[in-house]
């Protein structure tokens, strides 16, 4: 899976914000921040990406166990899936 | 999965503190012009539409993007373009489209007397986040005299209908005035019968270079602010900023915003400032560069006065809304008192005292 091109992630305050771009901006008025895993995953998403390769890097990157990564990710893969910000 | 909320304003107020301490420029303004095709008489900043000197001193396009590129390098994330009134400029399109690929979260003020129907579309192709209007009355007769431009009302609610059409995201506010203030609740059931929020302001502050406007002739008297106040209860937005202020956490610094700490302004001829009711430090970003015109403005922060013992000491100062450019705007410094906010702050005070408008009616 992979991201969709119409989102880019900024900085406010430390927090990590997505900001839609062109006419996401009417499919998707909100605010949405990730925090230092998801941004991770988001930026890992810039290509296609399956939820055992997102499992590899985010267990690589930070000190959490395997298993938990993979329910956290699936579950986050869920909700910007839902909310449109996957291809 | 949650619904998305419908309110962000506590997320933004906690992203937006957390960038005030540490000072990034979050919050960028980008005043395009100050012409006006209206001639509404208690503004505090139009010129006319056809004025040549303030024409020549605007930016170009290529320069605005220059301008908000470097913005974005050191931070900045959410826009406001803003005038005057912005479609005044030809070349609006060839600033706002490249604006809108950026990754900013734009905003766009406008009098939407000049929005028709292929500007509602085009718009619509790349949305500004928030769009919104400032409606002058509930009437044609009412608009009009504000505003003093026949066939205004009647193109004002074309344009709103226009990027209604066109799903841009809109709002509407309103400037309330003596003029117009017996229409308040008429503008509010309009902006309901469209399916739009609605916003009103009548703290009308004086022209920010100085020169004389219809601002004391159309303001409100203060007490009839404050009745007002007790009939809007979540969309006057003085009160939501001000009214209920724990006074108990209230800090002695004189600029208590954002300005200069998370936000600053570039008016047309490219300086910056720290709110668009001040016109320091005027730093020139496009010969200094962003970063040190922005560490200008903090300096002007930083190093404004402290509020006066007057004003410290005062008993109404948690109902107060006083701030370094009220009081410039009124008084000629940074710190004075401003006669017609004591006033506001003292009615507000003893009503809350009184009990006759308690929080639980802004709760609601």
């Amino acid at each position: 899976m992979r991201r969709k091109d119409d989102f880019v992630m900024r900085d406010v305050g430390g927090e990590n914000l997505l900001v839609p771009l062109g006419k996401q901006v009417m499919d998707m008025n909100a605010i949405i921040t990730l925090n230092a895993t998801s941004g991770y995953i988001w930026t890992l998403l810039e290509q296609d990406r399956s939820i055992d390769e997102l499992t590899a890097a985010v267990v690589e990157r930070f000190e959490v166990d395997p298993a938990c990564a993979r329910v956290d990710i699936e579950k986050f893969i869920d909700e910007i899936s839902n909310l449109g910000l996957l291809l | 999965m949650p619904a998305l909320p419908d309110d962000y304003s506590p997320l933004m107020t906690e992203l937006q503190s957390r960038a005030a301490k540490q000072r990034q420029p979050v919050n960028g303004t980008f005043e395009l012009t100050k012409r006006c095709n209206l001639a509404c008489r208690m503004c505090y900043v139009r010129h006319d539409a056809s004025d040549k000197a303030q024409r020549s001193w605007e930016l170009s396009a290529h320069d605005w993007l220059a301008l908000a590129r470097e913005a974005m390098d050191k931070g900045m994330v959410f826009l406001l373009l803003t005038g005057g009134e912005v479609f005044l400029r030809p070349d609006f399109f060839e600033i706002y489209e490249p604006l809108s690929r950026m990754g900013l979260v734009l905003t766009l003020f406008t009098n939407g007397t000049l929005i028709t129907e292929p500007i509602a579309a085009r718009l619509a192709q790349a949305p500004p986040s928030r769009t919104e209007i400032t409606l002058y009355g509930a009437t044609t007769a009412t608009y009009e005299a504000v505003t003093g431009v026949l066939g205004s009302f009647a193109r004002c609610c074309a344009g709103i209908e226009a990027l209604i059409k066109y799903r841009v995201p809109l709002g509407l506010k309103t400037t309330i005035t003596r003029q117009n203030v017996g229409e308040l609740e008429t503008m509010r059931q309009m902006a309901h019968d469209w399916g739009l929020p609605f916003s009103a302001s009548w703290l009308l502050s004086r022209r920010n270079d100085g020169a004389p406007s219809g601002v004391i002739e159309c303001r409100l008297p203060a007490l009839e602010c404050i009745s007002l106040e007790a009939t809007d209860q979540a969309s006057a937005i003085e009160l939501s900023e001000v009214a209920l202020r724990d006074p108990a956490i209230h800090n002695d610094e004189n600029f208590y915003c954002l300005a200069g700490k998370a936000a600053f302004v570039i008016n047309p001829a490219g300086e910056m400032n720290v709110c668009l009711d001040l016109s320091s430090p005027a730093a020139k970003v496009l010969e200094l560069g962003f970063a040190d015109a922005w560490a200008k403005a903090q300096a002007f922060v930083d190093n404004a006065p402290q509020p006066t013992p007057t004003c410290l000491a005062c008993k109404a100062r948690a109902y107060c809304p006083r701030c370094p450019a009220w009081s410039l705007l009124e008084t000629g410094t940074l710190t004075d008192p401003v006669p017609y906010l004591c006033e506001i702050a003292a009615a507000r005070r003893e009503r809350y005292a009184q009990g006759s408008f308690s929080k639980d009616v802004i709760d609601e």
